[in-house]
Order: C-alpha cells, then sequence, then structure tokens
C-alpha cells in the first residue's frame, strides 16, 4: 500500500462525492470496536482453558480475566487523549487503519496469550493493544463527519456512535456461535475465535479506511448557508485544543459526560443481577439475560434518536432532558421495585439507558458548536478521560454501595434503593454543569496569526475565513 | 456512486441487523 494513499490529502473527496458514504464508513469501525462491550462473554471460557468443562488448577481466576476489559477501557480513554491531535493531523484513514491494526492485533497477541497459556499477553493483547485501537478507531472518523454534516453535526455523529453501542449486539452472538463452531474434545474454541475475530474485524476496518473521504477546504452541502443568526453557544469561531482544555467550559462538559456516563455504567454492568434481586423469583437468568440485551439496544438506539434531536432543540436542552428526566426516573425505580412492575422497571431502566447512549453521541456536536469544529476530534479525544474515571467510579458506586446495604441488614430487592438515589445526586451535579456553559470567551478563539493548528486542512479553512 | 452507497450500508446494515434480531430474540424472555 503506498504511503501516500493512507494521506490526508489523498482522502480529500472530488466533487460531487456523497457525503452518505461516509457514515458507513464511520461504522464499519465503530461496530468493530464495539465489539468491547461483549467481551464479557469469553471471561468464563477464559477460565476454562485447562479444564475445560470447568475450571482446574493453573486455570485463570475470573477476577484475573476481568482485568482485561478495565485495561481496555482505561487505553481507550488514554489513547483518545494522547493521540487526539495525531489523528487531527493524519486524517481519518490513517488513523483508522492504525486502529485496525491495533484491535485485531490486540486479538492475535492475546490468542498467543492463550496458547501458551501467558496473562500479561491477554492484558498487552486486548487490554493495551486493543485499547489503543478503541480509542484511536472512537476518535478517527468525528470530526471527519461534523465537517460532511455542517447542518445536522448531532445527526452523523450519532450515526457512527451508535455503531459503538450496536458492535456488541453483533459480537455477543458471534463469539458464541464461533467458540461453539471450534470447540473440540482439546479445546473450547476461545483461541481459534479470537483468531478468527481479529481477521474479521481487521477485514471489516479495512471498509472504513478505504471508502472514508474528507470534504475539501471550506465545503458545504449544496443549498445549505450557515445560519446567519447563530443560536446561542453555536460558535463560528475554532478553539484550539491546548486552549480549548485551559477553558472552564471544557471541564463543565467533562463534569456533564462523566455524570452521565457514571450514572448509566454502573447500572449497565448490573443490570442482570439487579432485575434478578429486585423481582426475586419472577425473573430467570435467561430473562435476566433478555433485559441485558433490550438494555443495548436502547443504548444504541438512543445514540442515533438523542442527538438527532439535538439537532432540534439544542445540546444544552438535551443534556438538561438527560439529566432532569434521569433524576425523575431514578427517583422512581425504588417505587416501581415496590410496586412489582416489571413492565415499568424495565421502560425506566430502557430510557435511562438511552439517554446514557444519547449522551456519548451528543458530545462530540457539543464540543463542535462550543469549540468550533478545528481541533474537534482531538478535544473529543480528552473529553473522552471523562469515560475512562466513570468506568471506575460507575460500577464501584453500584456494587460496593448495594454490598454495604446487604451486610447493614437490607433485603437483597430493596439494596438498590440508596444508589438510586446516589444517582439521582451525580445527575444533578451533571445538570449544574451544564446549565453553568456559556460561549467561549473571545481571546480564546483561533485567529490565523496564532500558532498553526495540527491540522492541515483545518489551517486552510480557517485562513481563508480569516480573510473573508 | 449509487452501487457503492448501496453496497457500503448493507455491508454494515446487514450485521447490524442480525444483531439487533438477536437480540431482541432474547429480549423476549423477558415477557414470556
Amino acid at each position: 500500500m503506498p504511503a501516500s494513499f493512507l494521506d490526508r490529502e489523498s482522502t480529500i473527496a472530488s466533487s460531487g462525492y456523497n457525503r452518505f458514504l461516509v457514515p458507513p464508513a464511520a461504522l464499519a469501525v465503530h461496530l468493530s470496536i464495539g465489539q468491547a462491550y461483549a467481551f464479557s462473554t469469553f471471561n468464563l471460557p477464559l477460565t476454562k482453558l485447562i479444564g475445560l468443562s470447568h475450571s482446574a488448577p493453573g486455570d485463570w481466576k475470573l477476577t484475573e480475566v476481568g482485568w482485561t476489559f478495565s485495561i481496555a477501557i482505561a487505553f481507550l480513554g488514554l489513547s483518545a487523549a494522547l493521540f487526539g491531535r495525531w489523528v487531527e493531523r493524519v486524517g481519518p484513514r490513517k488513523s483508522m487503519l492504525t486502529a485496525a491494526l491495533c484491535f485485531g492485533g490486540g486479538f492475535i497477541i492475546s490468542a498467543f496469550g492463550i496458547r501458551f497459556h501467558q496473562l500479561w499477553l491477554l492484558y498487552l493483547g486486548y487490554g493495551a493493544l486493543g485499547g489503543c485501537g478503541l480509542g484511536i478507531g472512537y476518535i478517527s472518523p468525528v470530526s471527519t463527519l461534523i465537517k460532511w454534516f455542517p447542518d445536522r453535526p448531532g445527526m452523523a455523529t450519532g450515526m457512527a456512535i451508535m455503531g459503538f453501542g450496536g458492535g456488541a449486539l453483533i459480537a455477543a452472538p458471534l463469539s458464541l456461535l464461533l467458540m461453539e463452531h471450534f470447540k473440540t474434545a482439546m479445546s473450547n474454541g476461545v483461541l481459534e475465535t479470537f483468531v478468527t475475530m481479529g481477521v474479521i474485524y481487521f477485514m471489516f476496518m479495512l471498509i472504513g479506511v478505504y471508502s472514508v473521504r474528507v470534504p475539501p477546504a471550506d465545503w458545504k452541502p449544496a443549498g445549505w448557508t450557515a445560519p446567519s443568526k447563530p443560536r446561542s453557544l453555536v460558535t463560528e469561531a475554532h478553539v484550539a485544543v491546548d486552549v480549548a482544555w485551559g477553558t472552564p467550559q471544557f471541564w463543565l462538559l467533562w463534569g456533564v459526560l462523566c455524570m452521565n456516563v457514571t450514572a448509566g455504567i454502573g447500572v449497565l454492568g448490573q443490570a442482570s443481577p439487579m432485575i434478578q434481586e429486585i423481582f426475586s423469583g419472577r425473573v430467570t437468568p435467561a430473562a435476566a439475560a433478555g433485559f441485558v440485551g433490550l438494555l443495548s439496544l436502547f443504548n444504541m438506539g438512543g445514540r442515533f434518536i438523542w442527538a438527532s434531536i439535538s439537532d432540534y432543540i439544542g445540546r444544552r436542552n438535551t443534556y438538561f432532558v438527560f439529566f432532569a428526566l434521569g433524576i425523575v426516573l431514578y427517583s422512581t425505580v425504588p417505587t416501581l421495585g415496590h410496586l412489582g412492575s416489571i413492565t415499568l422497571f424495565v421502560a425506566a431502566f430502557a430510557v435511562i439507558l438511552s439517554m446514557y447512549g444519547g449522551g456519548f453521541a451528543t458530545i462530540p456536536a457539543y464540543l463542535r458548536d462550543i469549540f468550533g469544529t478545528m481541533h474537534v476530534g482531538a478535544i473529543h479525544g480528552r473529553l473522552l478521560t471523562a469515560w475512562s474515571v466513570a468506568g471506575v467510579l460507575g460500577p464501584v458506586l453500584v456494587n460496593y454501595i448495594r454490598q454495604y446495604q446487604i451486610d447493614s441488614g437490607v433485603p437483597k430487592a430493596q439494596a438498590y434503593s440508596v444508589t438510586m438515589y446516589i444517582m439521582c445526586s451525580l445527575l444533578l451535579v451533571g445538570l449544574i454543569c451544564n446549565l453553568a456553559i456559556r460561549a467561549v470567551d473571545e481571546k480564546h478563539h483561533f485567529r490565523a496569526a496564532s500558532p498553526a493548528p495540527a491540522s492541515p486542512a483545518s489551517s486552510r479553512s480557517v485562513s481563508s475565513r480569516s480573510a473573508s | 456512486m449509487k452501487a457503492r452507497l448501496v453496497f457500503l450500508w448493507l455491508a454494515v446494515g446487514v450485521p447490524l441487523l442480525w444483531g439487533v434480531l438477536k437480540t431482541l430474540e432474547n429480549a423476549l424472555k423477558l415477557f414470556r
């Protein structure tokens, strides 16, 4: 593959290019890396590599295997923050290929770890390398989509980030099918499944690598003109990434994302035992798995629907709905549990999880509104550290408070009530952060005379705009 | 361009639809 093929200049679209070719390119990457949400399907098989039907002495423990996912999510946040500027500079094609190599390669290295029963190779492969693939892949199409869809940035990024939620829906049944297919008397099929998935995901992500294009500088959709009177909080200016993260707006948005994700991720991780314990004897493990699947569907659908709605009602109003409605629903859940209404309980959590997904999908457009398009991918990358923090905070809050309640003699069915009220207080913090967001002070705006930005294409775009 | 558009959307749409259907299949157990 010649180097020039990967350069940003090679990906500039020719005239007449249909911009609706870009969302599937982004989806090819996000559907692949979204597999991470289904990693738990490997947890038990990875603890039975020696014993096959049961965990034998020498087999890895569940707690040890569980670290793989945590490492991957930590590296997702770190790599998105560290490589954000690089992704902006080299463009989506090179960054998508890097993500594909890291993610696919992570599976292959992990397969060696399984073959030689070396846990550190699993951590290094899927955890560290795969995690970098997650982070780079997650942010790589975001700024490209925002530039292609200046008229509907929420819908465009929502479509891609929906893929991250949908990836688990594909990966979970696919992993089970492959493990069943490769199972023999000598192997439970995990090794072969890892190799196969590494190859499949690498190939699938190449669809994105080959088909992604960036718009020419100052490109606009035919017949569309930027509103003469911009909506409040929507800027036409640009803020460089290194300036952006020194502004209060960045940290308020960080708080908004962190609180929204903390509330949702804790519930998502505990959804299965939670519904079984609250409706003890009425919900089987199989039905609880169905509940988790349903939440994943709403998590995915919410990403597209809420982000699209935000194009019409504005980002701040959308997050206001997430937090206000979230507080109402979380505070109602204990009552719904007492009433014994499974349907209302499921409906409440379906809406909550749709807003959890919606929070992820709306944040790039919110960043674009506040900081402009120039470094939006890099700023988004740094903001994703909020996800890493929430990924630890959410499950810890839910698990530890539940355990504390049970140890204090509270019946299991009621052990989640306090947690729900704590989630309400987290959402209240998010609500306050969201309401405190104002437009960035003009002194922070990028001007052509300032030091050169990371993205050459953006630089041209900004210069020409300054000249006019 | 149109064929490419259809191919790309099918390439991502078909696996996603399969995943959604499999998930719905499991989710129905909740209400049975």
